[in-house]
């Protein structure tokens, strides 16, 4: 009977410390969108042809629409402050926020740069249309 | 060492001994000391037990009323063989040598009682020894079965979960053939580029492009194709590139042909006169005049808690350098604990998007491509399992192998990028991960010997086999 106990303890320490390992790990990578949910365009035409539009959903999917009228469909996330966009093949774009989530540099390189490089980048305003609510603060994003 | 018997009266009347007490926690008798007396308890509770060099305990019984100890050393007249503690406030009949032996010539009876529970004691000594010896036998065995039990999980786990995945990948990427674009060969390639008669487009990522590309080229990376496209049109018109111009793709790598799939996506674009350079599809390297930027550093983003824990393992040689502690059991506990949450932290940062890791591993270039998909999918599960083996003490050894050969894989992956100079992350952690560098290398090392070190020592915590059972260590 001991052992059964001990043994029960033991397996309630294990599960403690995976519990522990699994909270941690998504503590540490679960951001709410929310509060770069809605609509962009950047700032300065691209190509030479107009501008490029990018939409954050809710749900997690982006269509970033070109000037020429196609829409590349992406899924996005927020981690560590910035808005990670994967294309279906895996390839990532960083797009760093600013102004509380009014602004974003989208880095084109596909690779991680402390600031955006300047003939690289892509720079967005949110456009009328935002799905914010009032007054969130982009600061407090961590989920519940 | 102990029966319960009738005798303390006995030994009273013959007023032999004197009675001690011995307070709460005081040690009675210590393992190794000469044999000085002979106790039988009065009154209260004690526990013996051993002690091994490097510190760990066994329990192996616990004392009461009417019970003995001591009597092993005085009639051997060898050291202690135990060590004897008084669990509560304890009263003992003291009784010395001379005494011992005067009693037991007087009394036939006790000594009878003595030989028989010595001989008792000898007899559960070898069953304990000979179920140990089992014991450690079976910790010690690993079986093929551990290893598919480990692998069998990470396989079957990777695929079913990339069936339920949003995120699924194919399990082989499909190599696209150069059907319907042109190969080259070199040196008709060369006079083109010579008389500036033909544009050059590099399909690799913008840092390999940045590293060393053909002078005078442009870069498209295939993975951003739609996004970039625009752009590179823009560039062409800017250049006044006349439409008939030949446009030559080249960049590849034995993981992925992005030359050929990006010279497909131009000819959909209705680009008519596009190639690709004939033959090895690292030959433009010596063919052609380069740009390089050999000493161009790739920025680390920060990793949070995941990039501090993986210093822990270089602390192992530290360590490691101290005999006693290098075969401790509590440290193969240690060194489970932390090996299990660095994998299991792998893992999960790479499990829910296989795509992005199959593009980390494409850019180390050693796997080839109809492998890379499936490494993908496998690999982090691998380290998941693995990792919660270690952590929950499931067939630690063959865990611990398998976690060491994949850091063995790791860092040949790792020297193999510094060596070549490759401009990539390391894809171990995240998913923009730490750049690839000698201290990565180091921490690689540190889990190795980690590995290692539970391979061999681990003994502690661990669930046995044949069953789910926590391993006792009361001998």
């Amino acid at each position: 009977m001991a052992g059964e106990k001990n043994m029960k303890t033991r397996f309630l320490i294990g599960t403690m410390i995976l519990g522990l390992v699994c909270g941690l790990f998504l503590a540490g990578c679960v951001e709410s969108r929310t509060p770069y949910v809605g609509n962009y365009q950047s700032m300065e035409p691209y190509a030479g042809k107009g501008h490029v539009e990018l939409e954050l959903k809710e749900n997690g999917e982006a269509n970033w629409k070109m000037p020429t009228g196609k829409t590349i469909k992406f899924k996005w996330r927020v981690e560590n402050n910035r808005i990670w966009l994967y294309t279906k093949e895996g390839a990532i774009l960083l797009i760093t926020p600013s102004e509380g989530g009014k602004k974003l540099s989208a880095d084109m390189t596909g690779q991680w740069h402390p600031s955006c490089p300047v003939d690289k980048c892509i720079l967005f305003q949110r456009v009328p249309g935002a799905l914010v609510p009032e007054g969130f603060t982009p600061f407090s994003r961590r989920a519940p | 060492m102990t029966e319960p018997n009738n005798q303390i009266d006995k030994l009273k009347l013959e007023q032999v001994g004197k009675e001690v007490t011995i307070p709460q926690g005081v040690r009675v008798v210590r393992q190794g000391d000469p044999p000085v007396h002979f106790y039988v308890v009065i009154s209260g509770k004690l526990k013996v037990f051993r002690e091994t060099h490097d510190g760990i305990r066994t329990d192996l019984t616990e004392l009461g009323p009417g019970d003995y100890f001591g009597e092993v050393a005085l009639v051997t007249g060898k050291p202690r063989t135990a060590s004897v503690e008084a669990m509560d406030e304890s009263a003992l009949l003291e009784i010395g040598k001379e005494e011992f032996d005067s009693v037991l010539d007087q009394n036939p009876k006790l000594a009878r009682q003595i030989i028989n529970s010595l001989a008792q004691w000898l007899v559960d000594g070898d069953q304990r020894l000979e179920k140990e010896t089992v014991h450690q036998v079976k910790l010690r065995q690993i079986s093929w079965f551990d290893y598919l039990l480990i692998l069998g999980l990470s396989l079957v786990l990777g695929l079913v979960f990339n069936i339920y995945n949003d995120n699924q990948i194919p399990l082989v990427y499909s190599v696209h053939t150069a059907a319907g674009v042109e190969a080259i060969p070199l040196e008709k390639v060369k006079e083109l580029y010579k008389d500036k008669q033909a544009v050059f487009v590099d399909a690799r990522k913008a840092n390999f492009f940045e590293k060393e590309h053909i002078e005078g080229s442009m870069n498209l990376p295939q993975l951003f194709f739609d996004l970039q496209y625009p752009m590179f049109q823009f560039m062409l018109d800017q250049q006044k590139v006349p439409k008939d111009m030949p446009i030559f793709v080249y960049g590849g790598t034995t993981s992925r042909r992005f030359d050929i799939e990006l010279a497909n996506l131009l000819e959909a674009k209705n680009h008519r006169k596009i190639y690709i350079l004939a033959g090895d599809y690292q030959a433009w390297k010596k063919a052609f005049p380069l740009v390089e930027h050999e000493k161009k550093e790739v920025s680390a983003m920060p990793l949070g808690w995941s990039g501090y824990i993986e210093w822990i393992p270089v602390g192992i040689f530290l360590l490691i350098l101290i005999p006693p502690v290098r075969r401790s059991p509590y440290l193969s506990a240690i060194c489970r604990l932390i090996l299990g949450i660095i994998f299991v932290d792998f893992a999960l940062s790479k499990i829910m998007r296989p795509a992005v890791f199959a593009l980390n591993v494409v850019e180390y270039g050693m796997m080839p491509a109809w492998g890379v998909n499936l490494w993908a999918l496998i690999l982090p599960w691998g380290e998941l399992v693995a990792g919660l083996f270690l952590i929950l003490g499931i067939r630690t050894r063959a865990a611990a192998t398998i976690i060491g050969g994949m850091n063995i894989i790791f860092i040949i992956g790792l020297v193999n990028a510094i060596y070549k100079g490759l401009p990539i992350t390391c894809g171990c952690v995240g998913e923009a991960g730490e750049p690839v560098t000698w201290w990565k290398v180091l921490k690689n090392t540190g889990m190795l010997v980690m590995a290692l070190q539970i391979f061999f020592y681990d003994r502690l915590f661990v669930l046995d086999r044949g069953g789910f059972i926590w391993r006792e260590r009361k001998i």
